[in-house]
C-alpha cells in the first residue's frame, strides 16, 4: 500500500478541497429551501438567527449566470458627444455642426469619438481652445484635457450608479468598468426593469442641506417612538430641557437609559426599579420603551445603524402614520458609505435634514481633491462656485457658522462638514478626509452635481426567471442523460476498465464546479458547453489509456506491465491534445468577450482537472486492484 | 466488447476519393454560404427582440397579423421551440426601450386579461454587434495561431499546417451545413448567436484533439521504425487509433444528441452544430490532416523523422 500512499493522500486532499469549496453552494440551497418553506414571520426569525452563515453561504456559493437564473445585463456607454457639448465654454453654430457631424460618423466608425472630433476641427482649421481648456493651449493639449475629462466622466457615472443601486437595495449587483468608456451592470433576479432603467438614466441630484436643529431632531424621534407605541404623537414635554441632552442622551447605553428615565421622570418609582436591573435588562427595557430610537446604536457623534437595522428603520419611516407625525420640512437620509466601528462592524449614519436644499449642485464650477498645502498635509477637497452660487453660499455659511451642512447626492449623504466661517467668493475647502481615496470620492460627487455624466444604454438583456429555470432544467437534464449514457457505455465496452474512467469523469465535473466556486466564477450556458467539451476530453483520455492497455495486454504482457505500458504510451497523446486545448482556452479567455470567456474559463479549469483525474486518479485505482484482486481487472 | 481489433484499411490509398468528396461538400457549403448565408442573431446584427410566452397556443400567422399593424418596419417572428413561445424581433433602432415597449403593448393588447410572460428581452446596438463579431474573430484567429505554433513545436511544421487546414475544413463545412439546414426544419433555430460561436469553438477543440491523437501515433510509429515509408506508417497509425476514434466520437455524439433532443431551445443550435462538428472533426483528422501531410511529403520527396 505504501507506494500509493502519497498519491492517495493527494487525491483525498483534492476531493476534500473540492468538497470544501462546494459546501457553501450546498448549504445555500438548504437555507433557501428552508426559508421558502417557512412563512413570513418564522422566515424572518430563522434568517436573523442564522444570518451570518446564510450570508456566508450566499457569498461563497457557485453563482449562476444571468442566462441561467434570470436578471438584467446592461452595458452603458458614456456619451462623449453629449459630454463635449456640455464641456464647451461657449457654444456656437460651428461647434454644433461639428458635434452633429461627429455624432453621425461615430455611429458607423470604429475610430474613437475624440479622434473623429479632432479631425473635424483640423479639417476646418479651427482651434479647439476656442471652446475648451485654456485659450493658449495647443490642440494636442486640449485633447489631453478632454480625454482626461471623459475618463472622469466614466468614474462619475460609475459612482452615481453605484450610489443609486446601493440605495435601491438590489443584492449582488456587479458593477464593472469595461474598457475606457463603458460600464457593465449585472443585476440578477431583477424584475422591475423600468425602475432600474430610471436609476441609471436620470440626472444626478446634488444638494447642500442644513441639519434640522437639535430640538426638532429629538422631538421627531420621540414622536415616532410614541406612534409606534400606539400613543398620540403629541406630548407636553419640556422640549428645551430635553434638547440639551440630545447629544449626551445618545452617548451610550447608560446615557440612553437616562433619557428614558428623564422622559418618564413623572414616575420616580419606575426609575428606581430600573436601577436594580442588570445592564441587559435595562437595554431590553429601553428598547421596548423606545421602539424606534432603540434600533440605533447610540454613540457620542450621532445616530448609527447596521445595514439590517437600516432596512427596518426605513420601513418604519415609510409607514403612513409615522409620516403623518413628522414635520413637513424635515427629511431623512443615510450616509452613502458605511463607517467601521472599533469592533469591525459596519454602520451607516442617520441624518435628519431640512427638506429644502440651500443650494444645488449646478452652481459648482470645479472640485479638486488634493493634499493640503499649508496645514498638516491631509487630504482635502477644494470646491469653486459660480458668482451666483458664491453669493448664496456666503449667506448660507454666514448664517450657519459652527453648524454642519450635508452634501447629498441622490439622497445619500457623502459628507457633512462643519462650517468654520462665512465663505465669501465661492472658494471652499473641505477637510477631515481620512485619505486621498475618500477625497477623490467627494470630488467625484461634487462634480456630479456640476457636470452630469451622460450615459446611454447600448446593450440590455433581460432574461425572465422562467426562461432561466427552463433552460437550466432542460440543459441539466439533457446533460445528465448524455452523461449517464456515456458512463454506461464505458462500462459495457471496457467492463472493469470503464469503472475508474467513470469515477474519474464524475470527479472531474465535481472538481470543475468546486474550483469555479472557489474563484467566485459564474456558471453560464457557454460555461456548461465548456464542461461538456472537458467531459468529452476526459472520456477520450481514458479511452486512449484503456485502448493502450488492451493492446499491450493482447501483445502478451502481464497485467501490471500492460497497465504501466498503457499509461506511458498514452501519455504523449493525452498531454499534447490537452495542452493544445488548454492553450486555446487561455487565448480565448484573453481575447474573447463575455460568453467566449465563460466557455474558456470552464474549459481551462476542466483540462487541468481532467489531466489529474485521468493520469493520477484512474491509475491508482487500476494499480491497487491489479495488485490485490487481479481477477477483477478485465478490459472486455 | 471490441470493435476494429485488427483493422487494416488502406485509408491513405483512398484519399483522392475523399478529396473529391470533401471538395464537393465544401463547394456546396461555399455556394450555400454565398447565396443563402447564415442568419445572424441579435447578438451580431443589433436591434430589439422580445421573447414572449403566450398563455395558449398561437399560430405564427396569427401573431404576424397582430404585428403587421405596427409601425415598426420589418418584423421577424420565429418560434422559440414551442407553439406558445415566440421571438419577435426588429432591427429598427429606438431610444432606450421604446421599441420593446411598443412590441409588448401590441402583445398585451391581444391578451388583456390572461397574462403573457416575457421570457427574454434584448436590446443590442448595431455597434456592439459588430464589436462582438470582431472580438470573436480575433479570439479564434489567435487561437488558431497558438495551435499552429504548438503543434509545429511538438510535431513537425507540416503537421501543424495539416491540422490547421483540417480545422478550416471543419469550420467551413459545418458553417455550410448550418447554412443549408437553416429554416428547413421547423423548431430548429440555427441563428448565429453567441451560443453558436461557443459551438464552433468547441468543435475546433474537438477536431484538434482528434487530429493530435492520430499524429501522436504517427510520431510514435515513426520513432519505432525509422526506415519505414511514410504512407504505411500513416495507415497503420490510423488503423490502430480507429477503435479509440470511433469510441470517443460516439460518446460525444451521444451527449450532443441528448442535448439536441432534450436540451431545450437555447442549446439546440449549439447541439446541432456540434453534432455535425463531431462527424467532420473525426473525418478530417484522417482525410484532411493526415492526407495533406502525406501529399506534401510526397511532393517534396521529404522524409519525416522524429
Amino acid at each position: 500500500m505504501k507506494k500509493y500512499s502519497f498519491r492517495i493522500i493527494m487525491i483525498v486532499a483534492f476531493i476534500l478541497f473540492a468538497g470544501y469549496l462546494l459546501w457553501p453552494t450546498y448549504s445555500d440551497s438548504v437555507y433557501q429551501s428552508k426559508l421558502e418553506s417557512l412563512s413570513g414571520q418564522d422566515s424572518t426569525e430563522y434568517f436573523d438567527e442564522n444570518e451570518a452563515s446564510i450570508r456566508n453561504a450566499r457569498d461563497n456559493r457557485l453563482k449562476l449566470g444571468l442566462d441561467l437564473q434570470g436578471g438584467m445585463y446592461v452595458t452603458l456607454e458614456v456619451d462623449i458627444v453629449e459630454l463635449l457639448g456640455k464641456l464647451a465654454k461657449n457654444e456656437d453654430e460651428n461647434l454644433r455642426d461639428i458635434l452633429a457631424a461627429t455624432k453621425e460618423e461615430a455611429l458607423t466608425s470604429d475610430e474613437p469619438v475624440l479622434d473623429i472630433f479632432r479631425r473635424r476641427f483640423d479639417e476646418k482649421n479651427m482651434r479647439l481652445s476656442r471652446y475648451y481648456g485654456d485659450i493658449r493651449d495647443s490642440n494636442g493639449e486640449v485633447m489631453d484635457k478632454l480625454s482626461d475629462e471623459t475618463e472622469k466622466a466614466v468614474e462619475r457615472a460609475l459612482e452615481i450608479i453605484r450610489n443609486r443601486i446601493d440605495q435601491y437595495g438590489v443584492s449582488e449587483v456587479a458593477i464593472t468598468r469595461s474598457g475606457s468608456r463603458r460600464i457593465i451592470l449585472e443585476l440578477p433576479g431583477v424584475s422591475d426593469e423600468q425602475e432600474v432603467r430610471g436609476l441609471i438614466q436620470e440626472t444626478a441630484q446634488l444638494e447642500f442641506k442644513l441639519f434640522a436643529d437639535d430640538n426638532t431632531q429629538l422631538a421627531t424621534v420621540k414622536r415616532i417612538d410614541r406612534v409606534l407605541l400606539g400613543k398620540p404623537p403629541e406630548e407636553e414635554v419640556d422640549t428645551t430641557a430635553a434638547a440639551d441632552s440630545t447629544d449626551a442622551a445618545l452617548a451610550d447605553n447608560e446615557a440612553a437609559e437616562d433619557t428614558t428615565a428623564a422622559a418618564a421622570d413623572a414616575d420616580q418609582l419606575d426609575s428606581i426599579a430600573k436601577a436594580n436591573m442588570t445592564d441587559e435588562e435595562r437595554l431590553d427595557e429601553y428598547k421596548k420603551e423606545n421602539p424606534f430610537l432603540g434600533l440605533f446604536i447610540p454613540t457620542q457623534y450621532g445616530l448609527f445603524a447596521t445595514a439590517d437595522q437600516k432596512e427596518r428603520i426605513n420601513n418604519i419611516l415609510d409607514r403612513d402614520d409615522v409620516k403623518n407625525a413628522i414635520a413637513d420640512d424635515l427629511t431623512f437620509a443615510w450616509s452613502a458609505k458605511p463607517e467601521q466601528l472599533q469592533d469591525g462592524s459596519e454602520v451607516y449614519e442617520f441624518y435628519m435634514l431640512k427638506r429644502k436644499p440651500e443650494l444645488t449642485g449646478e452652481v459648482i464650477t470645479n472640485a479638486q481633491a488634493q493634499i493640503e498645502q499649508t496645514g498638516l498635509g491631509g487630504a482635502v477637497v477644494t470646491m469653486q462656485m459660480d458668482a451666483e452660487g458664491a453669493r448664496e453660499w456666503a449667506r448660507v455659511t454666514g448664517a450657519n457658522v459652527n453648524k454642519r451642512i450635508a452634501i447629498v447626492l441622490d439622497n445619500a449623504v457623502f459628507s457633512a462638514p462643519n462650517v468654520r466661517q462665512k465663505i465669501i467668493g465661492g472658494n471652499s475647502q473641505i477637510e477631515g478626509m481620512e485619505n486621498m481615496e475618500e477625497a477623490r470620492l467627494l470630488e467625484i460627487v461634487l462634480k456630479a452635481g456640476a457636470l452630469p455624466a451622460p450615459v446611454s444604454i447600448i446593450e440590455e438583456r433581460t432574461v425572465g426567471p422562467s426562461l432561466g429555470e427552463d433552460s437550466i432544467s432542460a440543459g441539466i437534464n439533457s446533460f445528465a442523460i448524455g452523461f449517464v449514457l456515456v458512463l454506461l457505455f464505458m462500462v459495457v465496452y471496457y467492463q472493469f476498465g470503464g469503472v475508474p474512467a467513470d469515477i474519474a469523469v464524475l470527479f472531474n465535473v465535481v472538481f470543475i464546479l468546486g474550483i469555479l466556486a472557489g474563484f467566485h466564477g459564474t456558471l453560464t450556458l457557454p460555461g456548461i458547453a465548456g464542461i461538456l467539451l472537458t467531459v468529452g476530453m476526459a472520456v477520450d483520455a481514458n479511452v486512449l489509456i484503456n485502448e493502450r492497455i488492451r493492446e499491450e495486454f493482447g501483445a502478451g504482457k502481464t497485467l501490471r506491465a500492460a497497465i504501466d505500458a498503457g499509461y506511458s504510451r498514452a501519455f504523449p497523446a493525452i498531454i499534447d491534445s490537452n495542452l493544445t486545448t488548454l492553450l486555446t482556452s487561455i487565448i480565448l479567455y484573453q481575447f474573447g468577450s463575455g460568453p467566449i470567456q465563460g466557455f474558456a474559463l470552464t474549459l481551462g479549469i476542466g483540462i487541468v482537472c481532467s489531466l489529474f483525474t485521468a493520469i493520477v486518479m484512474t491509475r491508482v485505482i487500476f494499480e491497487i486492484t491489479a495488485d490485490n484482486a487481479p481477477g477483477l481487472v478485465k478490459f472486455g | 466488447m471490441r470493435i476494429f481489433t485488427h483493422l487494416n484499411f488502406d485509408f491513405m490509398g483512398k484519399r483522392k476519393t475523399f478529396y473529391v468528396l470533401s471538395a464537393i461538400i465544401l463547394l456546396a457549403s461555399v455556394i450555400s454560404l454565398a447565396f443563402k448565408g447564415v442568419e445572424f442573431g441579435l447578438d451580431f446584427k443589433g436591434g430589439t427582440e422580445v421573447v414572449v410566452r403566450f398563455p395558449r397556443t398561437v399560430e405564427i400567422d396569427e401573431l404576424r397579423g397582430w404585428m403587421s399593424t405596427s409601425d415598426l418596419g420589418s418584423i421577424e417572428i420565429k418560434s422559440f421551440g414551442t407553439d406558445t413561445d415566440y421571438i419577435v424581433r426588429t432591427e429598427q433602432k429606438g431610444q432606450g426601450t421604446e421599441i420593446s415597449n411598443k412590441i409588448k403593448s401590441i402583445l398585451i393588447e391581444h391578451f388583456p386579461d390572461k397574462g403573457i410572460e416575457i421570457l427574454q428581452e434584448n436590446i443590442v446596438e448595431a455597434k456592439i454587434g459588430s464589436e462582438i463579431r470582431r472580438d470573436a474573430v480575433i479570439a479564434v484567429f489567435f487561437a488558431l495561431i497558438g495551435i499552429l505554433i504548438y503543434i509545429g513545436f511538438r510535431f513537425k511544421f507540416i503537421f501543424a499546417i495539416g491540422a490547421v487546414i483540417a480545422l478550416f475544413h471543419d469550420v467551413l463545412l459545418t458553417l455550410g451545413i448550418v447554412s443549408m439546414v437553416t429554416n428547413l426544419i421547423p423548431g430548429l433555430n440555427l441563428e448565429f448567436d453567441q451560443a453558436m460561436v461557443a459551438a464552433f469553438l468547441t468543435l475546433v477543440g474537438f477536431s484538434i484533439n482528434d487530429t493530435v491523437v492520430v499524429f501522436d501515433r504517427v510520431r510514435e510509429n515513426l520513432k519505432l521504425s525509422k526506415s519505414s515509408a511514410f504512407e504505411p506508417v500513416l495507415n497503420k497509425s490510423i488503423n490502430s487509433t480507429m477503435s479509440r476514434t470511433v469510441l470517443t466520437s460516439t460518446t460525444t455524439f451521444i451527449v450532443m444528441l441528448a442535448l439536441l433532443f432534450f436540451g431545450g431551445e437555447p442549446t439546440r443550435g449549439f447541439a446541432f452544430a456540434m453534432t455535425v462538428g463531431v462527424l467532420t472533426g473525426t473525418y478530417s483528422s484522417i482525410f484532411v490532416a493526415s492526407a495533406l501531410t502525406l501529399d506534401w511529403t510526397k511532393a517534396r520527396k521529404a522524409k519525416i523523422t522524429f
